[in-house]
C-alpha cells in the first residue's frame, strides 16, 4: 500500500510526522521532568493547568514564551543570532529520520545509520557556539566556549562506545542493530533467549554512552555552560520569545532523540522478547516509547540528585577515564566477536 | 604626656589590672575598665606602635575600627551630657581581642577637629582596610598610608560625611523628631510583675 | 637573549625563537543583580580566561544608615532597627544590644528571660544554618537539598513564631528581659504567661526532625563525590588571615581557630549546658560547610537541655518607663550564627544613645575575599563566596 503513494507526498507526510512526533514527545518529556523532579524534592509539581495532573503546563509555557517580546541585542551579530536556535534544533530533529519505530516503520533506513546519527547530532554543537558568540555578551561567550569544549571532549567517548556496538552487531544500520539484538543467543528448552546489548556485553558502553550523552545535552552534572548560579543562563541569556522556545524545546527534543538512540543501540529498540514480524510494526512504536521514557527518567533522576562538576574536572573525566574505558570496551568486544 | 597610667575609674579588679598592664605596654596615657569594657587611650603619634604592641601581646584578632564625633551642637538626636564643657574632638577606636580567652581592649586616640589625620593600620592588620574606608567616608578622617582610600558604602559623588553630628538627617528636616512626644502606655497584659519600659 | 615585547616575552637563541604571549585580561562584572551573590553585591573581576587576576567588591547597595538612625531612636525602638541587620537570624541580632543597655543600666535579666533568649538564639542559629545548607548546594548545582533543609526549617520557624509572633523579626527583647507573651495554656498559672502550650513537645519534635535532616544531608551532600571535588581545597583561608581580617564564627572555626564566644562571653547562660565547639582544620569551603552542620547538631543538643531545665521567674526586670541611660560606654559581643556581632553603645544620659557602632560579622567575613580570590577559577569563586555565608544586610548595615 505504501508503495502506491507518490514519492513527494510520502516525503512530506514523513517530514510532518517526524516533526510532530518530536515536538509532542518533547512536550510530554517537559511535563515528565516537572512532575518527577517535584516528587524527588517532596513537592507536587504542576497541578492546576488543564485540570488534575497539570498536563497542560508545558503547552501553557510554550504559548507564554511565544507571545513574549522578540529582542535582538544591539551588540549582537544579527544574522548569526537569529539563525543559531534553528541550527541547534535542526540537528536534533534530523536524528529521528533513521530511528526505527518498527521493522518497516522508519523514515529512511540508511545503511550507514549510526554514522549519520553521530554526524548530524554534532550540528547542535555548532548552534550552541553560534549562540554564545553572536550574543555580544561576555557571559554568553564564556558559556558558549565552555559548551564547545565540553561537547568536543565528550564526542569521542560517544563515538567509541558506538563503535563497539557496531562491531558486535556487524552493521551500521539501525534496523540491523535491532535485528542483531533480537537474534537469539541461546535456546533453552525450546525457548529462544535473546538479550539487548546492555545485558549481553555492552554494559560498559552503556554507562559511558549515558554519561557522554548527558554532557552532549548540557544537563547536570555537566550543565556548566548553562549554570544559572554563575552565568545567568550562559549562552541562552540574550534570547527571548520564539527563539528561546526553540532552545528550550531543543534541549528536550535532544533528550528524546538521545534516549531513542540509547534505546535502539543498547536496549533493543522497538523489539521486545517474544514478539516478531508484523505485530512489531504495530506494537514497536509503543515499546520504543516506553524505553525512551525509561532512559529519560534516568537522566532526570540524575539531574536532580547531583551537583555540577567544574569544567577542568569534566575534561579530566572525559580524557582520563571515559576514553580509556571505551578503548578497552572495543578491544574486548572485538575479541569476543572473534572468539565466540 | 605621661607614660604611666594614672587615671582609673574603677576599683582594682582582674579587668582593671589587665587594663593597667596593657596600658603600660602600649604606652597609653590612661585607661578605664567600666561595664566590662577596657579602653586604653593613646596619643595619635603612637597609634600604629600601640596597636602593633597590643597585637604582639596576644590581642591578635582585629574586630573593628570606628570613630566618635564629640560635638557640642548636634543636628539630630540629643547632645552630650557635658554640655558646654565638652571638648570637641574625634575619637578613633580600634577593638582588638584575643583568640584564646575573653581578653579584649579598645584602643582610643583623640584627633583634632580641624585636622583629623591618622596613620593607617593596614600594614599591621589587613582587615583594617575596609574599616578605615568606612571611617573616612563617614567622618572625614584621613588615614595616611592607606592603599585605596575611596568611598566604601556611599556613591563616589556623595558630598558630606554622614556620621558627623553636623550632618542632618533628611527625614528630620521634613518632620520633627517624634521622640519629643511623650511616650504612651502600651496596652498592658495581666502580668503585674512586668515593668513597663518605653 | 630575552627581550620584552608588548605582546609577550620573546626568547631568541641558537635553538630557535620562542614567544610567550600575554593574554589580555577581561573585566567581568558579576552582579549587582545575580542569582548567587546573596543579595546586591557587585564584584568586578579581572579574569584571564577563567582565572581571576583581581577582585574588587563594591558594597553599599543596601546601606540603610542604621548607625545614624540609632541616634534618633530610643533604646527600645532600636530593637526594631537592628533585628533587620542579619535578617536570616533575626532574634540573635537583638540580644547583644539589649544586654549592653542592661549593663549600662546595671540591671540583669531574670533567669527565665535569659533561658528564653538562649533557646530562641539557638533556634535562629539552626534556622540560619539550614538556610545555608539549602542554598550552598544549590550554588554548586544540586537543587534537591534546598527543599529538604527548608522543609525542616519551617518547623523551627513555627516554633519561633509561636513564642514571639514573628518568624524573622521577632522584636521580642525588652530592656530588662523579654516580652511577656499574651495568652498561655490551660496548665499555666498567673505568672508564667510566656511560652505557649505544647511548646516543649513541639521543640522535641522539631529537634528530632532537624537531626534527621542533618543525617540526610550528610548522605546527599557531604558524601557526594562531586560536591567534595568542588569544595575540598577550594578557597583556603589560613588562621593568620582569619585573625588579621576579623573573620569570626564558623568561618574562623573551619580554619582551626577554636574560639566560640558562647564559651567565653557571659551574655547568655551557656555555661549551664554541655556542648562542643565545632572545629575543622583545613580552612576550605568543604570545612566551612561541615562546621555549620556540626553546629546544627550542637544547637539541637543545647535546646534539648535547655527546655528540661527552665527556671521559674518573672520575665522582665524593673526598669523605668521612660528609659534614660546614664553616661558610659560598653561593647557587648555575641555569637551570631554568622560570627561575632557586637554593639558599641555610647550613652550620654538621654533617651537616645549618643553613638552606636554596629560590628557585623559578614562585613569582616567578606573583606578577605579580594585576597583569597586571586588565582581561583570563576566556579571556585562562587563556591568560596557561598561558603562564607554572608548576607548583604549584615555587610551593609
Amino acid at each position: 500500500m505504501i508503495e502506491n503513494v507518490p514519492f513527494a507526498l510520502l516525503l512530506v507526510i514523513k517530514i510532518l510526522v517526524v516533526l510532530a512526533l518530536m515536538l509532542v514527545a518533547a512536550l510530554v518529556l517537559i511535563w515528565g521532568e516537572l512532575k518527577w523532579s517535584a516528587h524527588i524534592q517532596s513537592r507536587v509539581g504542576p497541578w492546576y493547568a488543564g485540570g488534575r495532573w497539570g498536563w497542560a503546563q508545558p503547552l501553557a509555557d510554550a504559548l507564554k514564551f511565544l507571545q513574549k517580546e522578540d529582542l535582538v541585542p544591539d551588540a549582537a551579530d544579527d544574522k548569526v543570532f537569529r539563525l543559531a536556535p534553528y541550527v541547534m534544533i535542526a540537528g536534533t530533529i534530523a536524528t529521528f529520520v533513521v530511528i526505527p519505530l518498527g521493522p518497516t516503520v522508519v523514515a529512511r533506513d540508511l545503511d550507514i545509520g549510526v554514522f549519520y546519527l553521530l554526524a548530524i547530532s554534532s550540528l547542535s554543537t555548532l548552534g550552541v557556539l553560534m549562540a554564545g558568540w553572536s550574543s555580544g555578551n561576555k557571559y554568553s561567550l564564556i558559556g558558549g566556549i565552555r559548551a564547545g569544549a565540553q561537547l568536543i571532549a565528550y564526542e569521542l567517548p560517544l563515538v567509541l562506545a558506538v563503535a563497539a556496538v557496531a562491531i558486535q552487531a556487524g552493521t551500521l544500520s539501525l534496523t540491523g542493530i535491532v535485528a542483531a539484538q533480537a537474534t537469539p543467543l541461546w535456546t533453552i528448552g525450546g525457548v529462544d533467549i535473546a538479550l539487548p546489548y546492555v545485558l549481553s556485553g555492552q554494559i560498559i558502553g552503556f554507562v559511558v554512552f549515558l554519561v557522554a550523552s548527558l554532557a552532549e545535552l548540557n544537563r547536570t552534572p555537566f550543565d556548566l555552560p548553562l549554570a544559572e548560579s554563575e552565568l545567568t543562563m550562559g549562552y541562552v541569556t540574550e534570547y527571548s520569545g520564539l527563539r528561546f522556545t526553540m532552545f528550550f524545546l531543543g534541549e528536550y527534543a535532544g533528550m528524546v532523540s538521545i534516549s531513542a538512540i540509547i534505546a535502539t543501540l543498547y536496549l533493543g529498540g522497538f523489539w521486545a522478547p517474544g514478539l516478531s514480524g508484523d505485530f512489531l510494526d504495530f506494537a514497536g512504536p509503543f515499546i520504543l516509547t516506553i524505553k525512551i521514557f525509561l532512559v529519560a527518567f534516568l537522566m532526570i533522576w540524575i539531574r536532580w540528585t547531583y551537583p555540577r562538576i567544574r569544567e577542568d574536572q569534566l575534561q579530566a573525566m572525559a580524557w582520563k577515564w571515559l576514553i580509556p574505558l571505551t578503548l578497552f570496551n572495543i578491544v574486548a568486544t572485538a575479541t569476543m566477536k572473534v572468539v565466540l | 604626656m605621661t607614660d604611666s597610667p594614672s587615671e582609673t575609674t574603677d576599683t582594682p579588679s582582674p579587668l582593671g589590672s589587665f587594663a593597667a598592664d596593657l596600658a603600660g605596654d602600649v604606652g597609653g596615657e590612661r585607661w578605664t575598665a567600666d561595664n566590662g569594657t577596657v579602653h586604653v587611650y593613646v596619643a595619635p603619634e603612637q597609634w600604629v606602635d600601640a596597636v602593633t604592641t597590643a597585637r604582639d601581646r596576644g590581642l591578635n584578632f582585629f574586630s573593628w575600627l570606628s570613630a566618635i564625633d564629640w560635638s557640642k551642637h548636634v543636628e539630630v538626636g540629643e547632645p552630650a551630657a557635658d554640655g558646654d564643657d565638652l571638648e570637641e574632638r574625634y575619637e578613633v577606636l580600634c577593638r582588638l581581642s584575643s583568640l584564646e580567652d575573653a581578653a579584649a581592649a579598645i584602643l582610643v586616640t583623640t584627633l583634632d577637629k580641624e585636622q583629623p589625620v591618622l596613620d593607617s593600620l593596614v600594614p599591621v592588620f589587613g582587615g583594617a582596610a575596609w574599616h578605615e574606608r568606612e571611617c573616612a567616608e563617614m567622618f572625614g578622617i584621613d588615614f595616611r598610608g592607606h592603599p585605596n582610600l575611596i568611598k566604601l558604602y556611599l556613591p563616589q559623588e556623595f558630598e558630606g560625611h554622614p556620621l558627623r553630628k553636623s550632618f542632618a538627617l533628611g527625614s528630620r528636616e521634613v518632620k520633627p523628631w517624634p521622640g519629643t512626644v511623650d511616650v504612651e502606655e502600651l496596652p498592658s497584659t495581666t502580668n503585674p510583675e512586668a515593668g513597663e519600659a518605653s | 637573549m630575552t627581550q620584552l615585547d608588548p605582546r609577550g616575552i620573546v626568547e631568541i637563541s641558537d635553538g630557535g625563537v620562542s614567544v610567550e604571549l600575554k593574554g589580555e585580561a577581561m573585566t567581568l562584572n558579576i552582579g549587582p543583580q545575580h542569582p548567587s551573590t546573596h543579595g546586591v553585591l557587585r564584584l568586578v573581576a579581572e579574569v584571564d580566561g577563567e582565572r581571576i587576576a583581581r577582585l574588587d567588591p563594591t558594597i553599599g547597595y543596601m546601606h540603610r544608615g542604621k548607625e545614624k538612625l540609632a541616634e534618633v531612636r530610643t533604646y527600645a525602638q532600636i530593637t526594631a532597627l537592628i533585628n533587620r541587620i542579619d535578617w536570616v537570624s533575626g532574634f540573635a541580632n537583638e540580644v547583644p544590644f539589649i544586654v549592653g543597655v542592661e549593663r549600662l543600666l546595671g540591671v540583669e535579666a531574670p533567669p527565665r528571660a535569659q533561658y528564653i533568649r538562649l533557646i530562641l538564639t539557638e533556634l535562629t542559629r539552626i534556622s540560619n544554618h539550614l538556610v545555608f545548607a539549602s542554598s550552598y548546594p544549590l550554588e554548586l548545582g544540586a537543587a534537591t537539598p534546598l527543599m529538604y533543609a527548608l522543609r525542616e526549617r519551617e518547623f523551627v520557624l513555627d516554633l519561633i513564631e509561636s513564642v514571639t509572633g514573628g518568624r524573622f523579626h521577632p522584636n521580642f527583647n525588652r530592656v530588662g528581659g523579654v516580652k511577656p507573651a499574651a495568652g498561655g495554656g490551660k496548665t499555666q498559672k498567673k505568672v508564667e504567661l510566656d511560652l505557649p502550650a505544647g511548646f516543649y513537645a513541639g521543640v522535641e519534635k522539631a529537634m528530632d526532625r532537624v537531626d534527621a535532616v542533618c543525617d540526610e544531608l550528610d548522605d546527599l551532600v557531604s558524601g557526594n563525590e562531586m560536591i567534595q571535588a568542588r569544595a575540598i581545597g577550594v578557597g583556603v583561608i589560613t588562621a593568620e588571615d582569619a585573625a588579621a581580617y576579623g573573620l569570626s564564627g564558623p568561618n574562623a572555626r573551619a580554619s582551626g581557630i577554636t574560639f566560640d564566644l558562647r564559651k567565653h562571653e557571659d551574655l547568655l547562660p551557656y555555661g549551664d549546658f554541655e556542648f562542643d565547639v565545632a572545629v575543622r582544620h583545613n580552612g576550605d569551603s568543604f570545612d566551612r560547610y561541615m562546621v555549620r552542620i556540626d553546629e546544627i547538631r550542637q544547637s539541637t543538643r543545647i535546646v534539648r537541655q535547655a527546655i528540661h531545665s527552665m527556671p521559674s521567674s518573672p520575665l522582665q526586670a524593673k526598669v523605668p518607663r521612660v528609659l534614660k541611660v546614664p553616661p558610659g560606654s560598653v561593647y557587648v559581643r555575641g555569637e551570631n550564627p554568622k560570627g561575632e556581632m557586637g554593639y558599641y553603645i555610647v550613652a550620654q544620659g538621654g533617651r537616645v544613645p549618643y553613638r552606636v557602632k554596629i560590628r557585623s560579622a559578614s562585613f569582616s567575613n567578606i573583606s578577605v575575599m579580594p585576597k583569597i580570590a586571586v588565582g581561583q577559577l570563576i566556579p571556585d569563586l562562587v563556591a568560596t563566596m557561598g561558603s562564607l555565608d554572608f548576607v548583604l544586610g549584615d555587610v551593609d548595615r
